[in-house]
């Protein structure tokens, strides 16, 4: 017997999120049946409040819901020293670190000739914006080891360093906690290339 | 139910259910195939960087009866787009790790599914490797274009002129009604092959990639080529490659 309407059709909804499939699609269907309806009116509005007042931030094209954001904002932050990410959620990546006390610029992707995105396609001409005011002193392009990511950092270099910044590159080798014997070479000899002096 | 090991091209991936990939790849006597790469997009750790799009290597993969898929099991990597930005200046790196994206899918686009092409993938396999060692990225963008059309006879004949059969010895007009070379008094239309150009085709129809790559060629040359190679690929495929455009924006 088919689910009742209103039911096959959350089904159907939360089928479309990632990772869901048909099973998980039911299961929870069923749950937020089961849920009380103050939970699952919070549950709405809180989904509600994500498309309504999450926004772009105008400066570093990061995901907020003040434009500018706090990173942007925060007077603690090193605005001389710009990190360079892919996507919003690589910013997370680097404060997870807590090691970076700079600001971020999103990029909203990376030149990738394949799915036909070029340069012109990411927010690179904010970040010569930024550059060109003056105040910025070096660049941390953090973009993935990926062909795309490496061609994209590239680009950037050849477009930032006559602009009279320094440009760097984070460095690509062996995880921390794995075997030198399970590393495949070509990480082996980033490894290698981007050595440090002890 | 057979595993096979084969030396193949990785020419490109797409996402495949929540944690897997489908990669296209070209093997040496099995022509293109696709498999699935179980859990790559969740971890790296058994893939790598090897399914980026033209790494080669040596590829472990299943085949079953009945199924277009494959299963795909193992890449060792030989050869890494990476290197091919290695000895470069940074622009010119960009521009040369984009060119593999393009080599990649110029190759996905001809390559017919399960039948082998063994002349196709000796030329990506030795494009792939010149492109490592630094050198002209645009002469073997050009080079690449013009053996892939040759190889699958679809490039107009530099010999002599195809209406008066004249010997083409001052460059070449080429004709957008049949799509060949004629001399400059019998060809019509506004794509031109100069001179240098023409005798630069001429060079790339004897010579390896790695030779071609160090031959100096001028800008203007490679320019020209360029327009009639895009010119003949978007009408062999009726549309134009995607990737041609982003490495053109790549240009300083």
């Amino acid at each position: 017997m088919a689910f009742a309407d209103p039911l096959a059709g959350l089904v159907a909804a939360l089928q479309r999120l990632p990772g869901i499939g048909a099973k998980s699609a039911q299961r929870l269907a069923f749950h937020l049946l089961k849920t009380p309806r103050e939970d699952v009116d919070a549950l709405c509005a809180a989904m509600r409040s994500v498309k309504d007042r999450v926004t772009y931030c105008s400066t570093c094209s990061n995901i907020t819901d003040a434009d500018p954001c706090g990173y942007c904002t925060d007077g603690s932050r090193d605005g001389r020293i710009i990190c360079v990410v892919e996507q919003p959620e690589n910013v997370w990546a680097v404060e997870r670190t807590r090691g970076f006390r700079g600001r971020y610029h999103v990029l909203m992707g990376a030149i990738a000739p394949l799915q036909g995105v070029g340069p012109d396609d990411l927010k690179i001409k904010g970040l010569l914006t930024r550059v060109g005011a003056g105040s910025v002193e070096e660049i941390i392009v953090a973009t993935n080891p990926t062909v795309e990511g490496e061609a994209t950092a590239l680009y950037l270099a050849r477009l930032l360093k006559p602009l009279g910044v320094k440009v760097s590159r984070i460095a690509m080798g062996v995880p921390v906690g794995s075997d030198l014997d399970y590393t495949d070479e070509f990480t082996m000899s980033k490894a290698m290339e981007g050595r440090r002096d002890m | 139910m057979r595993t096979i090991v084969a030396d193949a091209i990785v020419l490109r991936t797409y996402r495949y259910a929540e944690a897997d990939r489908i990669v296209v790849f070209l093997t040496e006597h099995q022509g293109k195939k696709r498999g699935v790469a179980k859990n790559a997009t969740k971890s790296r750790r058994r893939f790598g960087g090897a399914l980026e799009p033209f790494t080669r290597g040596r590829v472990t993969y299943v085949e079953r009866e009945g199924r277009e898929l494959v299963r795909l099991d193992r890449i060792e990597p030989v050869t890494s787009p990476m290197q091919s930005s290695a000895g470069r200046v940074d622009g010119d790196a960009a521009r040369a790790l984009g060119y593999t994206s393009y080599f990649a899918e110029l190759v996905d686009e001809w390559a017919p599914d399960a039948m082998a092409n063994e002349r196709l993938y000796r030329l990506a396999a030795s494009v792939g490797d010149a492109m490592s060692r630094a050198g002209s990225a645009e002469s073997l963008a050009r080079y690449f274009e013009f053996w892939l059309l040759r190889l699958e006879g679809v490039y107009p004949a530099l010999s002599a002129c195809a209406r008066c059969g004249r010997t083409l010895v001052d460059g070449a007009v080429l004709d957008p009604g049949d799509w060949q070379f004629a001399c400059a008094r019998c060809g019509h239309g506004a794509l031109t092959v100069s001179r240098d150009a023409f005798g630069w085709l001429c060079r790339a129809a004897a010579e390896t990639p790695a030779a071609i790559t160090d031959d100096g060629a001028s800008v203007e040359v490679m320019r020209e080529l360029e327009v009639v190679h895009a010119r003949l690929i978007a009408m062999h495929l009726e549309r134009d490659v995607r990737s041609a455009r982003v490495v053109r924006e790549l240009r300083p």
